[in-house]
């Protein structure tokens, strides 16, 4: 059995990001990858987009990871690939974590962990698409999957349903590869893709995007050989007598990400039920102590520089919680309450004990907004607001707030809202 | 009763009910329903009107289905002639339970079994499409055969699950009722099953016992019926292992292989022609599921009628585990109308719930597809049985079709007018729980038979004991470790919901009855059977498969032949 400071789970940007800060604040890491290769997801996203906000250029997915691998071999920071982590158990002693890999089975005792464990898709039976289990339905990630990884035309007539950002880039990257992709059907009104996805993927190749329309069949015994397309109303269940036929090989689904938190839950982790990731701290730290989360694994984020980002923090605050006085504890933490007006709000509390000069938040509005005013409460006193101007569901947004001098204790309540309009 | 006063009363009753288009005749012990209707459920009612409870009568349905063409059985598109002149002892027809584990049992003799199965695999039907319960038997009344079979059959659920490496659970079932008022009623029921009907164990249990033992039920449960005996196993594992175990000792199983005739003569069968060549069996066992009547009436001998019933099933979350951990249900007083029953709530041995199944009369054998209409249907009654019960908990649902007689028993006899076969027909739910049982019982009468014509010696290299492939996850840590240090693949984890290593997905690759698809894959070792539905894992499988076997990858089907996943190399594939 090995000691570390930190042992990081997930070899994703999220993961790699905290191993790296983790380890320039002096902690003895290891990080554990399931697959054969780090990078996580990002190996298959060969489109580029990646590192706008970080690097304030273009890359692509393995581009981008590639410069956080570098400095993760640079720091020398010890890690394994393939080996798959079975159960975590924590003791006085730290945290016990137990895996497997192609050496057998191994152990680990660690301080403090940071899940770095990334989302996963949702699949047409969540949805409730029903039918025969013919081959030829695929989620976006598992036909990127075959295409980028191993070269394979998973399609040649497809129907896309979602307009999730990998449905898009899906569209776009299958119409190059020579398939037709004869459209994209989204469920809700609006489109759940980014705007330049939208741009960049659809309108560039011609491709229709459908909204307020979802698959409800699929039909086919071997192979897919079409799909039935309904109408849906404004609770998005389907309007009887608006089916339709379409003959298709493919359906690629891009409805939806999920958070993979099953190791935290093992933990005893609470999540938020509306990030569907743990509830955390500004430091990232869950309910749990000692146990940190980052990345897609506490929320789902349309740009890889937050992934990195909270990444970071949560890999410094790890480093630093063997070095945790008991001053800091007792300080506790605060809730943060989002109003219904925010579809979600990371992180959902403020660490006390931590430095409260430069909080990051990440927010997304529960509505389509013009004009939108985001505005901070501390017992009923507004600290803080800020104007926006197109504030929609699938945009996230960050924003930074110093919360020093507002005298915040464990009984303060804080409120975060959004009101239509500009007013402050 | 008469022949002809019996007759009479049908055509009266039949006349009533939908004037003069339908009429039946009796010939024999054969109750034959004939005319015409537009209405599937209207053909089921009157058949159900004909069925008199005398033992060997059976109804036979010549009800023509008007405007409709009843879809054909699927059958392999291929022929070939790898079984042509074959002139094995037995023939049995049918991959299910029945057929796999009736060739089992077979193999204690020294026979020559020959098992031909339509599909690609074998449980792709019925047996691979229903809950696994192991059933109590407490709902059957004395006198049936499925009554007789299911409490034999229960009883050796340990020691074949043991033999076959099967994993069983005998999790035991609840029965929960909210009224109070019900309990008299109840207790006496309980009563006659325990001193009449044998189930000896089942018993009932007090509201505040009930809560005890799973808090996840209807608090409301004001007592319950509890059965102790029931348990769950997987329904195609066990069929697999079965026909395993029987290929071990040496049966043929041949898959791909649609019966699609018979030549008959003087009482006997003389030859069975499939796609894969003409075979001359000694004896004949029809174990083909909802297609039985089909070989009945090719065989010259169809005493009854198949209809077919749906049932849909959801399968939850582990997650959603903990909430029942046995086998539970509601019951009302009120009486059910007919099937349309709404299932239980089962923990499987993997740890799942599985939600259903319902019950919808179809003429559609092979219809497979599901409905939104019945997963909902079955949690508007379940959730009165646990009110945690959530349908966003729900990764997947399947629907399967059972095989009834119009009399809801099972056949299982030689046949009348043809000399060399035994039907195992009807066999619909608790037909994996009866299974051991009729799979002894059809396997000494066809011994019997074949006996008829000189002495038919035991199989001394009988092995009764099947080795499944090692779960490794369930392993305890030091063999764990030791497995992988013998062989790495069972350290290099490839499904992560149900952490499968490449070392089983190989195993599988291996098996006796290897199908090297991602299903069968699949349905031996378990990738893709978690949340994520096979997302992850499902190229990494079919890579696995691709190595393993030198099939390209853009040939690696999902299932059947048809189902290829990639079409092939990118900038190579003309589209």
């Amino acid at each position: 059995m090995t000691d570390y400071d930190v042992l990081v789970i997930g070899g994703g940007p999220g993961g790699l990001a905290a191993a790296v800060s983790a380890k320039k604040e002096g902690a003895g890491v290891l990080l554990i990858e399931r697959e054969a290769r780090l990078g996580g997801i990002l190996k298959q996203c060969i489109h580029d987009g990646f590192g706008l906000l970080r690097f304030g250029e273009k890359l692509t997915g393995p581009e981008y990871v590639e410069r956080f691998e570098e400095e993760f071999h640079k720091l020398s920071i010890s890690y394994e690939v393939q080996t798959f982590v079975t159960s975590v158990r924590k003791t006085e002693k730290g945290f016990y974590v137990y895996a497997v890999n192609a050496k057998g089975v191994r152990e680990y005792r660690t301080k403090a962990m940071v899940l770095a464990t990334g989302c996963r898709e949702r699949t047409a039976k969540q949805v409730f698409i029903h039918g025969t289990r013919p081959a030829g339905v695929f989620t976006a990630g598992t036909a990127q999957h075959f295409v980028n990884l191993m070269g394979q035309m998973p399609a040649r007539r497809c129907v896309i349903l979602g307009s999730g950002d990998i449905g898009l880039i899906m569209a776009r990257r299958l119409t190059l590869e020579g398939a037709k992709v004869l459209g994209v059907y989204e469920v809700k009104p609006v489109p759940s893709g980014l705007t330049r996805n939208l741009v960049q993927c659809l309108e560039d190749y011609d491709i229709p995007l459908f909204l307020s329309h979802t698959v409800t069949r699929v039909f086919g015994t071997g192979r897919l050989t079409g799909v039935e397309i309904a109408g849906v109303d404004e609770r998005m269940r389907p309007i009887p007598g608006t089916e339709r036929y379409v003959e298709c090989d493919t359906l690629i689904l891009s409805v939806g990400l999920i958070p993979e938190n099953e190791m935290a839950e093992s933990l005893g982790v609470p999540l938020d039920i509306r990030t569907k990731g743990p509830i955390c701290d500004n430091r990232f730290m869950t309910e749990a102590d000692g146990v940190f989360t980052c990345g897609n694994a506490t929320h789902v984020n349309d740009l890889v520089d937050y992934v990195s980002e909270s990444g970071e923090i949560a890999g410094r605050a790890a480093a630093s919680y063997k070095k945790r006085t008991g001053q800091e504890s007792e300080k506790g933490r605060v809730m943060m309450d989002a109003d219904a007006s925010l579809q979600y709000l990371v992180p959902q509390k403020l660490n006390l004990g931590s430095d409260l000069g430069k909080v990051i938040l990440y927010f997304r509005s529960s509505r389509v907004l013009t004009e939108g005013t985001l505005t901070v409460a501390v017992d009923g006193q507004k600290i803080f607001a800020r104007k926006y101007q197109n504030l929609k569901p699938p945009e996230m947004e960050r924003l930074e707030i110093d919360f020093t001098g507002q005298c915040l204790t464990k009984e303060s309540r804080v409120l975060v809202s959004i009101a239509e309009g500009g007013g402050i | 009763m008469k022949r002809a006063k019996l007759e009479r009363r049908l055509k009266k009753n039949l006349r009533t009910r939908f004037g003069p288009v339908v009429n039946a005749s009796v010939e024999g012990r054969i109750i034959r329903v004939f005319g015409r209707l537009s209405n599937w459920e209207d053909i089921v009612e009157a058949c159900s009107m004909c069925v008199m409870r005398i033992p060997g009568f059976h109804v036979v349905n010549d009800i023509e289905l008007e405007g409709t063409d009843l879809p054909p059985m699927r059958k392999p598109e291929f022929t070939d002639d790898a079984l042509e002149g074959r002139k094995p002892d037995v023939l049995v027809i049918g991959g299910g339970i029945s057929g796999c584990s009736i060739a089992r049992e077979l193999t204690r003799w020294k026979l020559d079994v020959l098992l031909v199965e339509k599909e690609s695999d074998l449980a792709l039907q019925a047996s691979g499409r229903n809950d696994g319960e192991v059933h109590p038997g407490v709902d059957l009344n004395k006198g049936t055969l499925k009554q007789k079979y299911v409490v034999k059959g229960n009883r050796m659920f340990d020691r074949v699950c043991r033999e076959l490496d099967v994993p069983f659970r005998r999790c035991g079932q609840y029965v929960g009722f909210t009224e109070k008022s019900a309990l008299p009623v109840v207790r006496l029921y309980v009563w006659h099953r325990r001193h009449i009907c044998k189930i000896s164990d089942t018993r009932i249990l007090s509201g505040r016992e009930l809560k005890k033992r799973e808090p996840g039920l209807n608090p409301r449960f004001r007592f319950a019926i509890y059965n102790p005996s029931a348990g769950c196993v997987c329904p195609y594992g066990l069929t697999i292992a079965y026909g395993e175990n029987a290929a071990a000792n040496g049966a043929q199983i041949s898959l791909d292989t649609a019966v699609l005739g018979m030549e008959v003569q003087d009482g006997g069968i003389r030859a069975v022609k499939t796609n894969r060549g003409t075979v001359r069996p000694k004896l004949v066992i029809n174990a083909a599921g909802v297609f039985a009547e089909e070989v009945a009436a090719m065989a010259g001998d169809r005493f009854y009628s198949i209809h077919p019933r749906r049932g849909t099933n959801s399968i939850l979350d582990k997650k959603a585990g903990s909430l029942v951990k046995s086998i539970a249900s509601i019951r009302t007083l009120t009486k059910n109308t007919a099937h349309t029953k709404g299932g239980g709530i089962l923990h499987t041995v993997h740890h799942n719930l599985l939600v259903g199944p319902d019950a919808v009369e179809t003429f559609e054998k092979e219809n497979f597809a599901t409905e939104q209409i019945s997963v909902d249907r079955v949690f508007e009654k379940q959730v009165k049985t646990a009110g945690g019960l959530s349908k966003q908990d729900i990764i997947t649902y399947f629907t399967g079709v059972r095989a009834a007689a119009f009399e809801e028993d099972f056949i299982i006899e030689k046949g009348r007018k043809t000399r060399n076969l035994i039907h195992c027909a009807g066999i619909q739910s608790p037909g994996l729980t009866t299974a051991p049982a009729v799979a002894v019982d059809v396997a000494k009468m066809a011994v019997q038979m074949l006996g008829a014509s000189g002495k038919i010696e035991k199989n001394e290299r009988f092995s009764p004991v099947r080795k499944g492939i090692p779960r490794v996850k369930d392993l305890p840590t030091d063999e764990r470790d030791r497995l992988i240090r013998k062989n790495p693949d069972y350290g290099r984890i490839v499904c992560r919901c149900e952490e499968i290593s490449k070392g089983e997905i190989i195993e599988a690759l291996k098996s006796p009855i290897a199908i090297p698809t991602v299903d069968g894959v699949k349905k031996r070792v378990r990738p893709g059977m978690g949340r994520c539905q096979g997302g992850f894992c499902m190229p990494l499988v079919a890579q696995i498969i691709s190595e393993y076997t030198g099939i390209p990858v853009e040939d690696v089907c999902k299932s059947g032949p048809d189902s290829k996943i990639s079409f092939g190399k990118t900038k190579e594939v003309l589209l």
